[in-house]
């Protein structure tokens, strides 16, 4: 009897697939989600009921950048939230779908996998994923606008020729096919993809020394000093002290007040824009709001919850002088005196060597990788 | 008693006792409820004269409200629950939705459905009160809304700012506010980090009894002249035209006190909104 010739290799091949197919897992065991995250950086937190996958990523890039997730077809998530401005839209507040105005501007997506809580000041907006449905259902002011028109995005969406395979990519089958919680879902797991952390300032961190001037290294030195103080509010991998992530065991939601307002000498902010109080009522959580992520700072201009801070060079004027004081007009007053006032915001002097170099270290945390990485882009643009 | 008859009475006995363990019947109750503005009843776009302090001309734009915790009171004064049909629209748990716009015209937040009715059963007797609450209960007003069971599932209701749900959501029109809202809801939540929220500090849950309400010829009405009847419909000085139940929003005080819930400083005093007819 003649003896068929295995090749090892190919044998070898086919055994181990077969090994690894009646390995004791089931047959749809979910592989871990391939991470690619800068060195240093932990993993985001999840939601157990939304892990990670990349067609769901995908779909919810698809889904971020689709103006049929607005009522009038005019606006996506993208619209206010611009990948090349870090995921901002340079305006002091954002203007929704139907014309009406935002009390606050949009936050940098940047990294917002990490945030403590999440938009400028809520403390209970926890997870992308719940954060999601407030733009698209927002009717005060009116953002995305399809409050009670929930069918009708379904039914756009199970009418597209790719998304109902896409939706079966990314979550499987079962019914229904298409839900607002699906579409929550896939916009978190994009968004929790956004993750920047390949500035200048990161690769010298990681050792390559001539990423960072001179300058910049002094402004470096300054911006953790406690002369100035930034890093109290803005320290940690992500440049706020508002953080969350997979290993994260404490609540970390931080809301601060930084001396912008004092409309009636005792503290007041703005109405509209108390902060936190506008949650608790409480007066010491007056004009108290999250602070932000400093990474790509340089590009998310203006500056603060509601703009009112145009340039870098101006937010320092600010946090040099220790609180803004406002000498007419509706919201006149001295933040310096604010009572609420975070105790790190106390004034310093800086000589202009000192400021350009403190500008030189923000400038150097603009990550262009992030600003230009096509698996964030718009994948309808032509 | 001789051998043979001994197991015959005991059949008998078992027969007996057995007959003993039928449970009580129950019947099902409709409370009848009717959205109305004074002797009128609510209907999108129409407007009423006289409404508030303000005595204004107030057009109609939303009417919805969740009730839970629905109980009828027996003749010995004792609360029932009425258990509702977990119809998988209008009912869910023991949250039920009443809706008094149809969506039409300027109803556009609203969709096309009405439900003026709580439909549910109790046991089976005479029943002479009826008492609930307004708004969601706690262990249900902070879930996913995503994935919420209707009536918990409707975006209009949902109040995103605060984690919630809007308990009452009263929308209209006055010569002097052309974006009047009255929205209620539980306010100055705790958040743990997770999203989850622990308590409400004004919770704003408001607890109604109507006595001598027979369930079935009586009409419950939710009478939004008594529930303006207080206010300034003309005029906003501040917080937000009309009320979002903020704490800091002086002007949900007239609203509140008709509701029968503190606020701030004021202490609750007798709810007006709810009677029978």
């Amino acid at each position: 009897m003649a003896r068929a010739v295995l090749r090892p290799g190919w044998w070898a091949g086919v055994s181990l697939s077969l090994f690894l197919g009646c390995g004791g897992g089931e047959a749809n065991a979910p592989r871990a989600y391939a991470w690619r995250l800068p060195a240093g950086f932990p993993e985001p937190r999840v939601p157990d009921d939304n892990p990670m996958n990349d067609a769901k990523v995908e779909l919810g890039r698809r889904l971020f950048y689709d103006v049929r997730l607005s009522g009038n077809r005019t606006q996506s998530c993208a619209s206010c939230h611009v990948q090349a401005r870090a995921f901002t839209d340079g305006r002091p507040v954002s203007e929704g779908s139907t014309g009406e105005h935002t009390p606050r501007g949009a936050m940098s997506l940047a990294n917002a996998a990490y945030a403590g809580s999440l938009t400028w000041v809520n403390p209970t907006l926890r997870t992308l994923e719940a954060q999601a449905l407030v733009p698209i259902f927002a009717e005060d002011p009116v953002e995305l606008g399809l409050a009670g028109l929930e069918d009708v995005l379904l039914a756009r969406l199970e009418a597209d020729a790719e998304y109902p395979g896409l939706f079966v990519e990314a979550f499987g089958g079962g019914a229904p096919a298409f839900s607002v919680d699906r579409v929550a879902k896939a916009l978190g797991a994009f968004q929790r993809t956004l993750v920047s952390g390949n500035s200048p300032y990161d690769r010298y961190v990681q050792g390559d020394v001539d990423r960072l001037s001179a300058s910049a290294r002094r402004g470096l030195e300054l911006f953790f000093s406690e002369r100035l103080e930034c890093f109290h509010c803005h320290g940690g991998f992500n440049f706020s002290q508002s953080i969350d992530h997979s290993g994260n065991v404490f609540d970390q939601a931080t809301f601060l007040n930084n001396g912008l307002y004092n409309v009636d000498g005792r503290g007041a902010y703005p109405a509209g824009n108390t902060g936190l109080f506008a949650f608790t009522a409480d007066r010491a959580d007056m004009g108290r709001f999250k602070p932000p992520t400093l990474r790509n700072i340089a590009v998310t201009a203006p500056y603060m919850h509601d703009g009112s801070i145009a340039t870098l060079d101006e937010v320092l004027d600010h946090y040099a002088r220790g609180g803004r004081r406002i000498d007419s007009g509706p919201h006149a007053g001295d933040g310096r005196e604010n009572p609420n006032k975070s105790l790190f915001i106390s004034g310093f002097t800086l000589n202009p060597v000192e400021r350009a170099d403190v500008l030189n270290f923000l400038r150097a945390l603009t990550d262009r990788s992030f600003l230009e990485d096509a698996r964030f882009s718009d994948p309808f643009s032509r | 008693m001789n051998r043979r008859s001994a197991p015959m009475m005991l059949l008998s006995l078992l027969a007996l006792v057995a007959c003993g363990d039928d449970e009580p019947s129950r019947r099902e109750i409709e409370v009848r409820v009717r959205g109305g503005v004074g002797a009128r009843s609510f209907v999108c776009g129409r407007s009423y004269s006289g409404i508030g302090a303000s005595r204004s001309t107030w057009e109609g734009r939303d009417f919805r409200l969740y009730l839970s915790n629905v109980r009828l009171v027996d003749a010995r004064g004792g609360s029932v629950p009425l258990e509702l049909v977990q119809d998988g629209k209008w009912q869910h748990g023991t949250v039920v939705l009443l809706d008094f716009e149809d969506g039409e015209g300027a109803c556009r937040m609203g969709n096309a459905d009405l439900n003026g009715s709580i439909r549910g059963s109790v046991p089976a007797g005479d029943y002479a009160g009826i008492r609930f609450d307004l708004g969601v209960p706690f262990d249900v007003n902070h879930g996913d809304a995503a994935v919420a069971p209707a009536p918990l599932n409707v975006t209009t209701m949902w109040w995103n700012w605060n984690a919630g749900y809007k308990f009452l959501r009263v929308d209209g029109v006055t010569a002097g506010l052309p974006s009047w809202r009255l929205h209620l809801g539980s306010t100055g939540c705790d958040g743990d980090m997770m999203g989850n929220v622990n308590a409400c500090a004004h919770p704003n849950r408001a607890s109604v009894a109507i006595s001598d309400f027979d369930p079935d010829t009586d009409v419950l009405v939710a009478d939004l002249a008594e529930l303006l009847g207080e206010a300034d419909l003309e005029n906003h000085k501040a917080g937000d035209p009309g009320c979002m139940s903020k704490p800091a929003d002086t002007e949900c005080a007239p609203y509140f006190s008709r509701l029968g819930l503190p606020f701030g400083t004021q202490a609750a005093g007798t709810q007006a909104f709810f009677r029978k007819e």
